[in-house]
């Protein structure tokens, strides 16, 4: 029998380890913003960075230095693709839009996608490649 | 759940016991997955775990001998017990040289350095000699060497490597090439007052018998198989003067590679008296007294952690036969096995009397030269009162008669599926199991060995022969003994030891050793185990006529043939060697004590035979039984074939 699996919430730590005002507790990621960060740690990540998974990650950084045109784009935007649907097991309906803006020399990507088992709206998130030397 | 496993080395097996620990004890979630922030911090908790790990294990393992693997560590561990491991050995020939000269001054000096080149397997190797070499001239012609005692050539570059002592407390004299052969340094040390190159100091190898105006060095291997030299203090040894200059001259040879070249040009430089160089008025003749032969590689670690420790428990003292074997070792690195038998163990026993046998690495016997040199430097180890004897190695060859089965449908080229079957023995003959005193021929890996050697072959046959080589005192009465050891199979019938032809005084046929087992009356064995030798000669209708029908006697038990006094005048093989063979009662041979057991593929048969059955051409095994039969017993001939 196939096993059912059950919606679970997502909890993960933050790097920014500012304590809670009041509990002085490390913050917390939940759900949603867990998973969102997941994605965008992914997307970041240079293969070979992480220790003994040298697949991990994405090569988005290497096309920043490319011309900043549609065809780059759809380069990032395959790299991306690619690596969510490796590595981000949580998430489903992967779309990936990348602008590219010639004249500020960046890309604007919006990731967007569907987290299984869970009732939330689709998620997006927005961030800015950009070459910065 | 408690945080148990302690031992995991692998980063995998670190972060998955992390994450199990996390999994039990935490609210967290997300370490599952490999993009999320805990992830990131399990993956760099992991990584230290292991890098800590790692590097526990190494330094625990590194400090000890037995388990040190990088040979720098494995050195210096040897070091602490005053073990020098052996460095890499340059092959070395005996040559002379005849030059004529037109030089007016009394002798020519050979410069040390490049004096030949020789080819060997395709390859140029040059030729130095680590020191110069001057001989006196007589009528226009310098001769360097004769052929008792011809100058000795190192195969490899000579060097020379110049330190100025600056009295500074962390100076260290390392020679910066590897591969050196340290038998050939030469160190000079040029004191403010002395001229020249200096002073030539010699090396030790321990501080007994150093005073503090001994002229020594030491020697030590450091990093990347280099050598370091070590002066003395002024309590051990002279201490080096400051500005002093050191001179140390060298050779860094191929080593193994180097063995082999027979033929030389000559590529050396000469130079008169006063030191000036000298052209030769004709052309240098070269003369090979021998060619080049004893290179070797540098010790490996595995011999250096079974040597160390003995040659320290032995304590430069040949005391138990373990001893000599690790001081030999030392003091003749060309040594590839030493037994060692007390003469107390011999019959009858001789007292005070130590038996060494050595194998060499290359050949069989140590020339006479080696045997005086590795006895006198034995002296200095051994007990007072107790003499030793350096005899010739006993070899005890092993044969094997085997008839391989192959499934022809499945071979293309028979003489290539024989020679992947001699191909495998050859490494089995190589082995450790044999080439050494107390080796063991074992008879069912043989079996095995062959029938795996490839997937065509069904099965084999394999009989098993013992062999030792007399070596005949032509034209001389003599008696001969022949210790193999192993005890015989006995046939009643005879054939059990035979020989390869030879020709004795008053007979002028060729002749051969047979043997006739004692006997009751009514013809049975009588259960003693030995038997009486003859010699016989085979007649032209083939049959065999007795010569001497007592020519000697055989203890089967005890695997031993002794032959009375005899005049052999020639042998059918070369160099005076008569083979005699014998069946051994056990498949299994083995080495005993002075024996050395060699598998002599070369002298062994090996036929190949057609498997009808397992082809399919024979179904109902009449024509194999009929055809293709081979019998596991020895055949009735009376000669050695």
């Amino acid at each position: 029998m196939a096993v059912t699996r059950v919606s679970r919430a997502f909890k993960d730590i933050s790097l920014s380890f500012e304590p809670h005002p009041v509990t002085k507790d490390l913050p917390i990621l939940k759900n949603e913003n867990a998973i969102r960060r997941s994605v965008r740690n992914l997307v970041e990540t240079i293969p070979t960075e992480r220790f003994f998974n040298s697949l991990l990650g994405s090569e988005v950084r290497s096309s920043l230095f490319e011309f900043v045109d549609y065809g780059t784009a759809s380069i990032i935007e395959d790299q991306i693709l690619t690596t969510v649907r490796n590595f981000e097991p949580r998430v489903t309906n992967v779309k990936v839009e990348v602008d590219p803006q010639p004249d500020e020399n960046t890309f604007n990507v919006t990731v967007v996608f569907d987290i299984i088992g869970q009732d939330v709206p689709t998620q997006a998130f927005t961030f800015i490649l950009e070459a910065t030397r | 759940m408690p945080f148990t496993k302690f031992t995991n080395l692998d980063f995998d097996q670190i972060k998955t016991s992390i994450k199990d620990y996390l999994r039990a004890n935490s609210d967290f979630t997300d370490f599952d997955f490999e993009g999320s922030n805990f992830s990131v911090l399990i993956d760099t908790l992991a990584y230290n775990t292991y890098i800590t790990a790692f590097n526990s294990n190494m330094v625990v393992n590194e400090s000890f001998l037995d388990s040190a693997t990088l040979r720098e560590n494995v050195v210096s561990l040897a070091r602490n017990i005053g073990y020098t491991p052996r460095s890499r050995t340059a092959a070395r020939a005996h040559v002379t040289i005849s030059v004529p000269t037109s030089a007016t001054s009394p002798t020519l000096t050979l410069q040390a350095g490049l004096v030949c080149v020789g080819t060997a397997n395709e390859s140029t190797y040059t030729f130095s000699i680590p020191e110069n070499v001057s001989t006196t001239i007589n009528g226009g012609v310098a001769t360097f060497g004769t052929t008792a005692s011809p100058i000795e050539i190192y195969q490899g570059t000579f060097l020379t490597k110049q330190f100025v002592v600056d009295g500074s407390l962390d100076q260290r004299f390392i020679l910066d090439n590897s591969f050196i052969d340290t038998s050939s340094i030469v160190v000079y040390v040029k004191g403010p007052s002395d001229s020249g190159l200096g002073r030539e100091y010699q090396k030790v190898d321990n501080i007994i018998r150093i005073e503090r105006t001994s002229e020594i060095y030491l020697l030590q291997e450091v990093q990347d198989e280099k050598y370091e030299l070590l002066f003395g203090d002024g309590i051990f040894g002279k201490k080096l003067e400051n500005s002093s200059v050191i001179t140390v001259t060298y050779i860094i040879t191929d080593g193994k590679d180097g063995n082999g070249p027979s033929e030389f040009s000559f590529s050396g430089t000469f130079r008169d008296s006063s030191s000036n160089p000298v052209i030769p008025a004709g052309s240098v003749t070269l003369t090979t007294v021998q060619g080049a032969m004893n290179g070797g590689e540098i010790e490996p670690v595995s011999s250096i952690k079974y040597f160390a420790p003995r040659l320290y428990s032995a304590q430069y003292r040949a005391v138990t036969s373990r001893d000599y074997e690790a001081i030999i070792q030392q003091i003749y690195p060309n040594t590839e096995s030493v037994s060692v038998v007390g003469g107390e163990e011999l019959s009858p026993p001789q007292f005070g009397k130590v038996l060494i046998s050595i194998k060499p690495k290359n050949g069989d016997f140590i020339s006479d030269f080696d045997k005086e040199t590795i006895l006198s430097k034995l002296k200095q180890y051994s007990l007072t009162g107790i003499n030793q004897e350096i005899i010739d190695l006993k070899i005890l060859y092993v044969e094997i008669d085997s008839s391989i089965y192959y499934n022809s449908p499945q071979v293309s080229n028979v003489s290539g599926l024989k020679a992947t079957a001699v191909d495998a023995l050859n490494t089995y003959a190589s082995s450790v199991d044999l080439n050494k005193f107390g080796g063991r021929f074992k008879y069912s890996k043989i079996l095995q060995i062959i029938d795996n050697a490839d997937r065509s072959i069904t099965s084999n046959i394999t009989k098993v022969r013992i062999r030792r080589n007399l070596k005949a005192l032509v034209n001389q009465f003599a008696q001969y003994e022949l210790c193999y050891g192993n005890k015989f199979h006995i046939n009643s019938q005879g054939y059990n030891i035979k020989s390869t032809g030879f020709y004795i005084s008053g007979n002028t046929d060729l002749v051969y050793f047979t043997d006739v087992p004692n006997k009751t009356s009514t013809g049975t064995l009588d259960g003693s185990g030995r038997g009486v030798l003859s010699v016989v000669k085979r007649m032209n209708d083939g049959e065999y006529r007795v010569i001497i029908a007592s020519a000697g006697t055989i203890d089967y038990a005890n695997g031993e043939i002794i032959i009375n006094t005899i005049n052999i005048t020639s042998t059918e093989k070369e160099n005076n060697i008569i083979e005699v063979q014998a069946y051994p009662e056990s498949n299994d041979v083995v080495g005993l004590s002075d024996l050395y057991l060699s598998f002599s593929i070369s002298d062994s048969t090996i036929n190949m035979v057609k498997d009808v059955i397992s082809s399919g051409e024979d179904i109902s095994g009449v024509t194999f039984t009929r055809d293709y039969y081979t019998s596991s017993y020895s055949n009735g001939e009376l000669e050695r074939k």
